[in-house]
């Protein structure tokens, strides 16, 4: 099976935000740039239906700015990933999600691609529309939020369940197809010291980006905001668990305004 | 002059989603003035959902009553709203930013060629677009983004808005079929619905409640004080992958960044130390309460109420108190 997986670099989960200048984003600023957590799971569901499907290869692809995109392609390469390509954003705001589809569309429809695999949503903007605006623009089904995605053989159909608020579906779907990763059959692997050294070596190759791609006139960031820091809880003070409770219960009904 | 906004319901069963409640009301808010709202549904039996709509304001509703659409994913449905909104005109659409809808929005935002914008928990319309506010990087920031250029459509995070009050309109259903739809969209097909497993709760995501609990809890048969504690709420049950990892409930359940996003009213963290991979799947929850036995857990951070004890104590005290006051 020749698979597709879309990865991005966003900020490490521990970092500690800040503001840019213009109050409209995040300062990248000392900012280290990690591969987004369910991309890493969407790498590591590649690696291993590649594992069990002999003869399969898996490309991955990314769509951003030097050099944190390359780094993230060459983490990608020392997990696994076969080959990687780059689409090197130009400098500016993030663009949004339909102009991230278009320029990662480009190469991908250029390639073989029976699976694309996407993260269902990435960390930073956690916008999660990516791999619909994939599945419209490579004229493929998209399903998004799977876990436990399998292929079976004899069918040749993908099947998977899909995680949504009324509970688990399951679902088959024929390839070509796109899906958006909730989560792999493992945690995600980590890469080996001499394949991260080795990766270090791997040609990567570079697309050119189309200026037509771009999210120009649709969306503009205003504004970037952080919360006021949290005060830490109101401790219940109480001597016995029932005058505890009926404080919780209290405070939850006259101050909160919640209790059902 | 305000736009017609196009509000797309998810329906099941015949009962429009609350959520698509919510975008119900957002939409006509978005309309107020010389503005039009109007529903659209696909799907088979889809009469009780429209009436539905009428009895929240929204009495125009277009409907492709086809069954097709019932096991097909979001993207199938996307064309059809996208025909919808053009046909009738509209510049804005809303929808509840369920898993569905999230899955719909990028394509119909692609076939636009507009702006879209997922999770959204404030938006505004005026002249040159809408404005959105959404929380971002797990809840930690928030961002305000303008959507401009002729159309954008916008998929509202479930609870964020208010349940809009029952404004009855005459039910004006218009009946047309599928547009063209590329065979492949329909390719992929849900053939069965497996329950979350906790019985009949509501779903993790849509609850307005969640008691979600922790390896605290020690055992997997100790398990039941939440779900007595949720049931005296009415709440979801959720957990921390400790516990979905032990095996103690399904995966289904956990809450956290390998597991699901929530954001209800009222989430009650219950022997779970606050780990970031759970709170970013939590911590944009209105308010959030914890009962933990260690008064230095990182929960007590986040939380904006918490109460220091033996879970095995408050937690049954608690569930007689919400019984004794619910009277039930
Ligand atoms: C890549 C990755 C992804 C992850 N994704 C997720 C995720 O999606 N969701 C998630 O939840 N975790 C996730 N984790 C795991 C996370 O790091 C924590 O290990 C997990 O959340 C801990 O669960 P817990 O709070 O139930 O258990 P613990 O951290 O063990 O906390 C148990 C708590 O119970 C309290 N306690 C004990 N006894 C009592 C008592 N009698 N009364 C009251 N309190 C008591 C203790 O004080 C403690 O604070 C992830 C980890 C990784 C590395």
């Amino acid at each position: 099976m020749e698979i597709v997986v879309c990865v991005k670099p966003v900020p490490e989960s521990e970092t500690r935000l800040r503001v840019s200048a213009d109050g409209t984003s995040l300062d990248p600023e000392a900012v280290k740039f990690v591969l987004a957590g369910y991309d890493e799971s969407a790498v590591e569901q590649a690696l291993l239906l590649k594992e069990s499907l002999p003869g399969s290869k898996v490309h991955a692809v990314s769509f951003g700015p030097a050099p944190r995109t390359e780094e993230v392609l060459r983490a990608a390469i020392a997990l696994g990933c076969d080959q990687a390509t780059w689409v090197e954003a130009p400098p500016g705001p993030a663009p949004d999600p339909v102009a991230t589809g278009r320029a990662l569309a480009r190469p991908i429809f250029a390639m073989p691609h029976d699976l694309v695999l996407c993260g269902k949503q990435a960390g930073d903007d956690e916008a999660g529309l990516v791999a619909a605006v994939l599945g419209e623009l490579l004229g493929v089904p998209d399903v998004g939020f799977v876990v436990d995605l399998r292929f079976d053989v004899p069918s040749g159909r993908l099947r998977f369940r899909r995680a949504t608020e009324g509970g688990l579906e399951l679902w088959e779907a024929p390839t070509p197809c796109v899906i958006g990763l909730q989560q792999a059959w493992n945690d995600p692997r980590t890469a080996k010291l001499p394949a991260i050294l080795k990766s270090r070596r791997v040609a990567i190759a570079k697309v050119p980006y189309a200026p037509e791609d771009s999210s120009a006139p649709r969306s503009v960031a205003e504004k970037f905001e952080l919360p006021p820091p949290r005060t830490g809880a109101a401790m219940i003070e109480y001597k016995t668990p029932a005058e505890a409770a009926a404080k919780l219960v209290r405070v939850l009904r006259e101050e909160a305004k919640v209790f059902p | 002059m305000t736009p017609t906004v196009l509000v797309v319901g998810e329906s099941s069963g015949g009962r429009l989603a609350g959520a698509s409640l919510e975008a119900a009301g957002t939409a006509r808010r978005l309309a107020a003035g010389d503005g039009e709202v109007v529903g659209f549904l696909a799907g088979a039996g889809t009469g009780a959902a429209a009436a539905e709509f009428a009895r929240y304001g929204v009495g125009r509703v277009r409907v492709v009553d086809d069954a097709r659409f019932d096991a097909a994913p979001a993207a199938a449905t996307a064309h059809a709203a996208a025909a919808a909104a053009d046909a009738v005109g509209a510049k804005w659409v809303v929808l509840a930013g369920t898993t569905f809808g999230r899955d719909l929005l990028g394509r119909l935002a692609t076939r636009w060629n507009a702006a879209a914008a997922s999770g959204v928990t404030e938006v505004a319309g005026d002249a040159e677009g809408l404005t959105v506010r959404r929380p971002v990087f797990g809840g930690r920031a928030t961002e305000t983004r303008r959507l401009v250029g002729d159309r954008a459509a916008v998929a509202l995070r479930p609870h964020a808005f208010p349940s809009p009050a029952e404004v009855p309109v005459a039910l004006a259903i218009e009946a047309v079929g599928a547009p063209d739809i590329p065979a492949a969209l329909f390719g992929p097909k849900r053939t069965a619905v497996e329950t979350a497993g906790a019985g009949s709760g509501p779903g993790l995501a849509d609850a307005a409640i969640v008691v979600s609990g922790g390896r605290g809890l020690r055992a997997p048969e100790n398990f039941r004080l939440i779900d007595e504690l949720a049931a005296s709420l009415g709440a979801a049950v959720g957990a921390s992958r400790a516990v979905t990892d032990a095996g103690w409930r399904p995966a289904s359940l956990q809450v956290g960044q390998t597991g699901r996003a929530v954001s209800p009213q009222l989430y009650i963290a219950v022997g779970i130390s606050g780990a970031i991979q759970h709170l970013v799947g939590m911590v944009s929850s209105r308010v959030i309460v914890a009962i933990n036995s260690d008064a230095s857990a990182p929960i007590f951070k986040v939380a904006d109420y918490g109460i220091a004890g033996d879970l095995f104590e408050i937690v049954p005290a608690l569930t007689a108190e919400v019984r004794r006051v619910r009277g039930i």
